[in-house]
């Protein structure tokens, strides 16, 4: 049975489709697709479908790195954090040889230093409360929960405001990317960005067992992690970059800044040659902006195939509040640590960049802080 | 909540075929990395080159 009224159609026995919304989706990138490919651009195109490709994935899935470190810290289950730890491992297996070998292709690199462990951090407490991360926050927006709608708008928010601070937050110091591929060259630099996840995975697993919980990956955090992680060889290839969330909302919330009036120009970040150019053309150019729509609407296509899309009333006002805040502080956050859970966490240490693992730990430390704060917006710990 | 994704949907995709097509046009799609100096995913300027 389908349906394309406005309102919710009704489930009965069996799946209810979502044509309206299923539609709307599907139009969309339809739409998007159709403008880089008269721009003669197919590589736009595929990152358009691989961020598709990830939303109907980590939607079906139902993957989530915020509720899968909740999990570890408060009941030190690990099943989510070692079925993030395979997304990585897949990834790292085409990114590091091939950032290393190829000349159109990079890893994902950052410096070390007091912003990377702010901002990271910061992010972390801004997960928990939001309830969603980078991706988390596109695919759970897209998949028609209103709630991270506000999370996604207070983000984009949050990152102008962290691209103002991130270059007096540098001045502060640091030194440059450490790029195990820099040392050990591409071959010996995969073997020890594997041993690195090994290692993790097996520390990880060890602090589940001492607590008596499981560390077992569920059967959709294995398949889904294996998907996820050919989709990022996929975005990469498309790309020439590992894939990134968060740079697409700095994009975006300075745009609407500037349609607001208020001139970024000036500012030290968006006179750098990457955020000048991004601030200046169309947002098709930018191949974060590009992953994200996909994902977007590849979410609500896949939760709108499935059953009646955003049915559901909207949440407590203090929930709005969390999320409010949470994506105001994950916008600042990744703006400081250079990324999310994919640029900074999966690209870096995929890439064999040591700020990868920095980044995973300020952050996992961060969401500590923030599971605590979640009751005082009526969330639970857990 | 139905009505405020239609909205966000039709308004969102208005505005980008619209940003789109008044912007000027740059060729492949690029990541602040493809820069010369960057040193970070948003093109942040690496340490030592200050």
């Amino acid at each position: 049975m389908t349906s394309t009224t406005l309102a919710a159609p009704q489930a009965r026995a069996g799946l209810v489709a979502d044509r309206l919304f299923f539609g709307l989706a599907v139009f969309a990138t339809a739409v998007l697709v159709a403008l880089v490919l008269l721009d003669g651009q197919p590589l736009s195109a595929a990152l358009i479908l691989g961020g598709f490709g990830l939303g109907v994935a980590f939607l079906k899935a139902e993957f989530s790195y915020t509720a899968s470190w909740r999990r570890f810290l408060t009941r030190g289950e690990a099943g989510g954090l070692i079925g993030g730890l395979i997304v990585v491992a897949v990834a790292a297996l085409a990114v590091v040889p091939v950032a290393a070998l190829l000349p159109n292709y990079g890893g994902a690199i950052a410096p070390l230093g007091p912003s990377l462990v702010i901002g990271a951090f910061v992010f972390g407490i801004g997960m928990q409360l939001a309830n969603g991360c980078g991706s988390g926050t596109l695919y759970t927006a897209g998949g028609g929960s209103g709630r991270m709608l506000i999370a996604l708008a207070f983000f984009m928010a949050g990152s102008v405001f962290g691209s103002l601070s991130l270059p007096s937050f540098l001045a502060l110091g640091g030194i440059d990317p450490v790029l195990a591929s820099d040392y050990l060259g591409p071959w010996g630099g995969l073997a020890l960005t594997l041993a690195s996840i090994a290692l993790a995975a097996a520390l990880i697993a060890t602090i589940a067992r001492k607590r008596g919980a499981s560390f077992r990956p569920s059967r959709n955090y294995v398949v889904g992690g294996i998907a996820i992680g050919l989709l990022c060889i996929f975005v990469f290839a498309a790309g020439g970059h590992p894939w990134s969330v968060t740079f697409g909302y700095t994009v975006w919330g300075a745009k609407i800044a500037s349609a607001l009036g208020f001139d970024l120009t000036q500012a030290a970040f968006w006179q750098w040659p990457g955020p000048k150019q991004a601030l200046a053309s169309s947002v098709l150019s930018d191949t974060s902006s590009l992953t994200d729509f996909g994902m977007i609407f590849g979410a609500m296509a896949a939760a709108a195939a499935a059953k009646p899309f955003a049915a559901g009333a909207w949440p407590p006002a203090k929930s709005l509040l969390a999320a409010a805040v949470g994506g105001l502080l994950m916008g600042w956050g990744a703006r400081l640590g250079f990324g999310c859970n994919i640029g900074a966490f999966v690209g870096g240490v995929a890439s064999g960049s040591l700020h990868g693992w920095v980044w995973f730990g300020l952050a996992l430390a961060g969401s500590l802080v923030g599971i605590r704060l979640r009751p005082l917006f009526g969330l639970s710990r857990e | 909540m139905r009505k405020v994704y239609v909205a966000v949907v039709l308004l969102g995709t208005l505005a980008i075929v619209g940003q789109h097509l008044m912007s000027p046009s740059i060729g492949r799609a690029v990541s602040p990395e493809d820069f010369a100096g960057a040193c970070a995913p948003c093109g942040a300027p690496c340490p030592s080159k200050k």
